[in-house]
C-alpha cells in the first residue's frame, strides 16, 4: 500500500512540477499558455543538448534550462501574449499555434534539415538522457522499495513549490504580481510596472517549465511532441485547485497524483487517467471556482 | 442615406454562398477520382468549421471537445460497416463477427455476436446499416443534450466549458482505447465495407460519393444560415452577448445554450458518418487533443463568427496541405507555416479570412459609391472579437 | 383603493451573518411610480435582486398583482411581468439596435417556437414606436456597443417596455450621464408614469424630485420611512440617519 502511495505522491509532483509555471502564468496573468508543454520540452532538450555539447550533466543543466526557457517565455510575451491580455480564449488559440512552432521549429531542426545539416540531439526522433549514478536505483524503507530519482522529483519539486510561494508571498515583486492579479488598471495606477512584471512573471513561468523539462528527459523518452499531453494535465491541476492559487494547486496535483497512482494499481494506467478526467470534470462543474479560490468579485 | 441599392453586403454574402456551393458541385469537372476523394474528406471537415462557428460563433461556446461528437459518428457507422465488410461475413458462424473480436477471442469462445466477449452483444443491432446511421446522429445529440444541461444548468461558461469538453473527449478516447475488446482500441475500426443504400454501394472513390458529402455540405451550409437568422437563432446571439440580460429579459437561457450545443453535436456526428464513408476507417485519433484543436484552428483561420468562412478554412488549409504534402520535409514545413498563420490570425485578424473578406467588400462598396463610409465605420466599431 | 401591483411581504436575505435586507414589507399600486432611496449598503440594490430573482431570499414573499414570485427564476419572474434594468446597462453588444428591441419583442421565450423567421406585426409595431420612443430611431441600424453611455440606457429601457411588464424595476437609470442626458431619461420616466407601474433606485435627489411621487426611505437593511416627497426631507427619523452626510437634500 505504501508504494502505492508512494507511487501516487511522485506521479503528482511531476503534475505539480508542470502545473506550477501554469499556475503563475493562468493563476496570475489571466493566459492560457498551450505552448507551456513545449517548453518543457525545450527543457528536455536542453539536457539532452548540453549533455551532447557541452558535456555536462543534468544537475547542471536545470540551471541552464531554467535560463533557456524563462528567455524563450519572455520572447513569447513580448511579441504576441502580450497583444492579448484579456482575451483568455484567444491567448489559449494563438500560444497554440507558437506551440507548433516550436515543435516543428526543433523537429526540422530550426530549418537546417532542409539545407541537409543534421544537429544531433534535436530532428523528429527520440532522444535519452543519462541519469547521474548517485540519483540511480533504489534505496529501502522498511520493506518498501523507493525509487531514488523519483524521490529526486519529489524534493525538486518541493524546492520549486517553496521558492515560488517565497517569491510571490514575501517579496516585493510577488507583491506586485499578486496586485496585477486582482486589479491589473488599479495595479498600474499604483505605479507598478505590469508591463515589465508581467514579462518577467511569464518568464518565470517558462522557466519552471524549463524545470520541469529537465526532471522529465530523467525517466521519459524526449521526443518533439512530448509536451502536448502535459500542459492539458497541468491545467486540470491549476483549475481544479482554483485558479490564482498556489496552495490549489499543491493539493489538487497530490490529490490527482494518488487517484491515478491508486486506480492504476487496480486497474492500468489508461482508466486511472479516465478517471481523473473524470474527477477533474465532476470539480469543475460541481465547484466552478476550484478547491481553493481566493474571492474576487 | 442611399436608397436601397442593388449589390449590399447581404447580397454579396449570400453570392460568395451560392459560389462556393456552385464551386464543390463542379469539382467533379475538373478533378480525378483520387483527389475527389481526398477533397470530399475536406469537404467533412469543412462541416466541422461549421459547426465549430455555429457553437463558437453565434453562441460563443468554444467547444474544445468537438472530436468526441465526431468520433461517435465515425464509431457508430463504423460498427455498421465493419459488420458488412467480406472478412465479417466470413467467419463461419450465423451472425458477422468483427476479426479483432476472433484474434482475441478466449479458447472455446462462441463465435457469435452474442457472446464471443462480454461487450460483443452491443454490436447486435448494428447489423443493420440504418441502426448505425441513426445512432450516429442520436448518440452525439443525447451526449451533447446530457452533458449541455450539466454545464449550462449549472452556469459553467467561458474557458471552464472549454476544458470540460477537452477534459470529456480526452475521458472518452481512453475509454475507447481500453474498451479493446469491443473497439479494436488504439487500431479503431479498419477494413469496412461499403455505405449502400437501396444496395447502391458508396465506393469512396466514385464521383457518387464525392456527391453524396458535397451535396450534404450544400443543404448543411444553407440549413444552418438558416437557422442561425430565425429568432432562436438571433436570442442565441444575444445570449453570446450578454446571458443575463438574456435572462431577464424572460428567455430560459440554459434551454438555447443546450438545443444549439446539441444542433452542433449533431453536425459533428454527421460530419463523422460522412468521414468513414470516404476515409474506411474510424479511429481514436478523432478524439484526440491535437484533432478537436486543430478544428478551432481552422474555423478561427476561416472566421469564428462565419459559418462560410469556417467552412472555406477548413477546406482551404486542408487542401494546402495535400499539395505541398508531396515531400516529407515540406509536411513538417507546413505545420510550422500553420501555426504561424495561426498566430498571426488570432493576434492581428480576429474575424479571420471572412473578415478579411467583409472588410474587402465594404471598401469596394464605398468605393463604388453604394454604401456610405459613415455606415462602414460605425458598423466595423462594433464587432469584437466572440470571447 | 388602487391595486396592488407589487407586495413585498417580510422579505429578508441573510448573507453568512449579515442581514443585507431585514424584513422589508412594501406595496406598490398599479400606475405607481415609487422611487427607493437610502444611502450605499442600505439595501435597495439587494431588494431588486431579491424581487427579480437574483438572489434567493431567506425569507418573506414577493406577490405581483396575486401571483407569488418569491425565488422562481429569474426568466420566469420576468415572464410573470417583472422587468429590470441593471445599474450598469447590458444590451447586446454585438447586435444593431432595433436587433436588440426585436430580442425583447419575441412572443414566445421558447426555443422551439422561435424556430420562424421575422416578427408578428405587433411586435414590429411595438419596435417600431419604442425606437421613436425612446429617440433611437436614427441608430437602429447601428450596433449596440458603438451607442454612448446614455443611449446604451434608453436602450435597456426600450428593451424593457417593448416586453410591456406589469412592473419596471429601474436600478439608478440616470448613473453616469450628463445633465442633459439625465432629463432626458427623466422626460421618459414621467412620459411612462401611469403607464407602467414602476419601482426606481436613484441617488440623484434632483432626478428623484423630478419624478417622484411616493418615496420610500431605506437604511441598514429596512424600511426608514415612506411618504411624499416633502413627508421624507423633513422626517425626523431620515434626518437622524443621514446625519453628517448634509441629509438627504444636497
Amino acid at each position: 500500500m505504501i508504494d502505492v502511495l508512494f507511487i501516487g505522491l511522485s506521479l503528482g509532483s511531476i503534475l505539480l512540477l508542470v502545473a506550477l509555471g501554469l499556475a503563475i502564468t493562468y493563476g496570475a496573468m489571466g493566459v492560457i499558455n498551450m505552448a507551456h508543454g513545449e517548453m518543457v520540452m525545450i527543457g528536455a532538450y536542453t539536457t539532452v543538448m548540453s549533455a551532447i555539447w557541452l558535456g555536462i550533466g543534468l544537475i547542471p543543466s536545470i540551471l541552464l534550462a531554467f535560463i533557456v526557457t524563462a528567455l524563450l517565455g519572455w520572447l513569447i510575451e513580448r511579441i504576441v501574449v502580450k497583444r492579448l491580455y484579456g482575451r483568455l480564449l484567444d491567448t489559449l488559440l494563438a500560444t497554440w499555434g507558437v506551440a507548433i512552432l516550436i515543435q516543428q521549429a526543433v523537429r526540422l531542426e530550426f530549418g537546417l534539415s532542409f539545407f541537409g545539416i543534421h544537429v544531433e540531439g534535436l530532428g523528429p526522433g527520440l532522444q535519452n538522457v543519462t541519469v547521474p549514478d548517485f540519483l540511480q536505483g533504489a534505496f529501502s524503507i522498511g520493506a518498501v522499495e523507493i525509487n531514488t530519482y523519483r524521490t529526486f522529483i519529489i524534493l525538486v519539486t518541493a524546492v520549486l513549490t517553496l521558492l515560488t510561494w517565497y517569491l510571490m508571498y514575501r517579496t516585493p515583486i510577488g507583491t506586485q504580481v499578486r496586485a496585477i492579479i486582482r486589479n491589473p488598471s488599479m495595479a498600474a495606477a499604483c505605479g507598478i510596472d505590469v508591463d515589465r512584471v508581467n514579462a518577467l512573471t511569464f518568464a518565470y513561468g517558462s522557466g519552471l517549465a524549463g524545470v520541469a523539462g529537465v526532471m522529465m528527459s530523467g525517466f521519459k523518452t524526449v521526443f518533439p511532441d512530448m509536451g502536448t499531453s502535459m500542459v492539458v494535465d497541468g491545467f486540470m491541476v491549476v483549475v481544479m485547485g482554483g485558479v490564482g492559487s498556489l496552495l490549489g494547486s499543491v493539493a489538487s496535483a497530490g490529490i490527482l497524483g494518488e487517484i491515478n497512482g491508486v486506480v492504476a494499481s487496480v486497474t492500468n494506467d489508461i482508466l486511472a487517467r479516465a478517471v481523473v478526467f473524470g474527477v477533474v470534470i465532476m470539480v469543475i462543474v460541481l465547484k466552478p471556482q476550484g478547491l481553493f479560490s481566493f474571492k474576487g468579485r | 442615406m442611399i436608397a436601397k441599392p442593388i449589390i449590399t453586403k447581404r447580397r454579396l454574402d449570400y453570392l460568395a454562398y451560392a459560389v462556393f456551393i456552385a464551386g464543390i458541385l463542379l469539382a467533379p469537372y475538373f478533378f480525378d477520382e483520387f483527389w475527389l476523394n481526398r477533397f470530399a474528406k475536406y469537404l467533412v471537415y469543412g462541416m466541422l468549421g461549421i459547426a465549430i462557428a455555429l457553437s463558437w460563433g453565434y453562441a460563443g461556446i468554444l467547444n474544445l471537445g468537438q472530436g468526441l461528437f465526431f468520433g461517435i459518428g465515425a464509431y457508430m457507422l463504423a460498427m455498421s460497416l465493419k459488420l458488412a465488410s467480406y472478412t465479417s461475413l466470413q467467419q463461419g458462424s450465423d451472425t458477422p463477427v468483427p476479426d479483432f473480436m476472433l484474434w482475441n477471442a478466449e479458447p472455446g469462445a462462441l463465435t457469435d455476436l452474442c457472446c464471443i466477449n462480454k461487450g460483443s452483444f452491443l454490436w447486435i443491432p448494428f447489423q443493420a446499416q440504418w441502426f448505425g446511421v441513426a445512432m450516429g446522429i442520436v448518440l452525439p445529440v443525447v451526449v451533447a443534450a446530457i452533458v449541455g444541461t450539466i454545464i449550462f444548468r449549472k452556469r459553467v461558461s467561458g474557458v471552464f466549458v472549454s476544458i470540460i469538453t477537452l477534459a470529456l473527449v480526452l475521458l472518452v478516447r481512453l475509454v475507447v482505447i481500453d474498451a479493446q475488446p469491443v473497439t479494436n482500441g488504439f487500431n479503431g475500426l479498419t477494413d469496412l465495407g461499403w455505405f449502400t443504400v437501396a444496395g447502391f454501394e458508396f465506393d469512396p472513390y466514385m464521383v457518387e460519393t464525392y456527391y453524396l458529402v458535397a451535396i450534404s455540405l450544400s443543404v448543411l451550409l444553407v440549413g444552418v444560415r438558416l437557422l442561425t437568422e430565425t429568432r432562436a437563432g438571433l436570442i442565441l446571439q444575444a445570449i453570446r452577448d450578454s446571458d443575463s440580460r438574456a435572462r431577464y429579459l424572460g428567455f430560459d437561457v440554459p434551454v438555447y445554450q443546450i438545443f444549439f450545443f446539441s444542433v452542433s453535436a449533431a453536425i459533428a456526428g454527421f460530419a463523422g458518418m460522412l468521414y468513414v464513408i470516404v476515409a474506411e476507417f474510424a479511429s481514436p485519433t478523432f478524439m484526440d487533443l491535437t484533432f478537436s484543436i486543430t478544428m478551432v484552428v481552422w474555423a478561427a483561420v476561416g472566421g469564428r463568427a462565419s459559418l462560410l468562412g469556417a467552412c472555406i478554412g477548413a477546406i482551404l488549409i486542408n487542401t494546402i496541405e495535400a499539395t505541398v504534402s508531396e515531400t516529407e520535409a515540406f509536411v513538417e514545413a507546413w505545420k510550422a507555416i500553420i501555426g504561424l498563420i495561426f498566430v498571426l490570425v488570432v493576434v492581428f485578424l480576429p474575424r479571420g479570412l471572412a473578415g478579411f473578406a467583409s472588410d474587402v467588400a465594404d471598401w469596394a462598396l464605398v468605393r463604388l459609391g453604394l454604401r456610405s463610409r459613415e455606415d462602414v465605420e460605425a458598423a466595423a466599431d462594433g464587432v469584437q472579437p466572440a470571447e | 383603493m388602487a391595486t396592488a401591483a407589487l407586495t413585498i411581504d417580510n422579505i429578508g436575505v441573510e448573507f453568512s451573518g449579515f442581514r443585507a435586507v431585514d424584513g422589508v414589507s412594501m406595496i406598490v399600486d398599479e400606475g405607481e411610480l415609487r422611487v427607493l432611496i437610502g444611502a450605499n449598503g442600505a439595501g435597495k440594490t439587494t431588494l431588486m435582486d431579491l424581487i427579480s430573482g437574483k438572489t434567493e431570499s431567506t425569507s418573506g414573499h414577493v406577490y405581483l398583482y396575486e401571483d407569488e414570485i418569491t425565488n422562481k427564476s429569474e426568466h420566469a419572474i420576468a415572464r410573470a411581468g417583472v422587468g429590470r434594468k441593471f445599474q450598469i446597462p447590458s444590451v447586446f453588444k454585438d447586435l444593431t439596435v432595433r436587433r436588440n428591441l426585436e430580442v425583447a419583442s419575441c412572443p414566445s421565450p421558447s426555443v422551439f417556437a422561435n424556430l420562424g423567421f421575422g416578427f408578428p406585426r405587433p411586435s414590429r409595431d411595438k419596435v417600431d414606436a419604442t425606437l421613436e420612443l425612446v429617440g433611437l430611431a436614427e441608430e437602429e441600424g447601428l450596433p449596440a456597443a458603438i451607442l454612448s453611455h446614455g443611449q446604451t440606457q434608453w436602450l435597456e429601457l426600450g428593451m424593457l417596455m417593448v416586453q410591456d411588464p406589469k412592473i419596471l424595476l429601474l436600478d439608478e437609470p440616470t448613473a453616469g450621464m450628463t445633465q442633459a442626458e439625465t432629463q432626458k431619461t427623466a422626460r421618459l420616466i414621467n412620459e411612462l408614469r401611469g403607464r407602467h407601474t414602476i419601482l426606481v433606485v436613484e441617488h440623484d435627489m434632483t432626478f428623484v424630485r423630478e419624478i417622484a411621487e411616493r418615496i420610500t426611505v431605506m437604511h441598514l437593511g429596512q424600511v426608514l420611512a415612506e411618504g411624499s416627497i416633502a413627508q421624507i426631507e423633513t422626517d425626523e427619523k431620515v434626518r437622524r440617519a443621514y446625519l453628517g452626510s448634509h441629509g438627504i437634500v444636497s
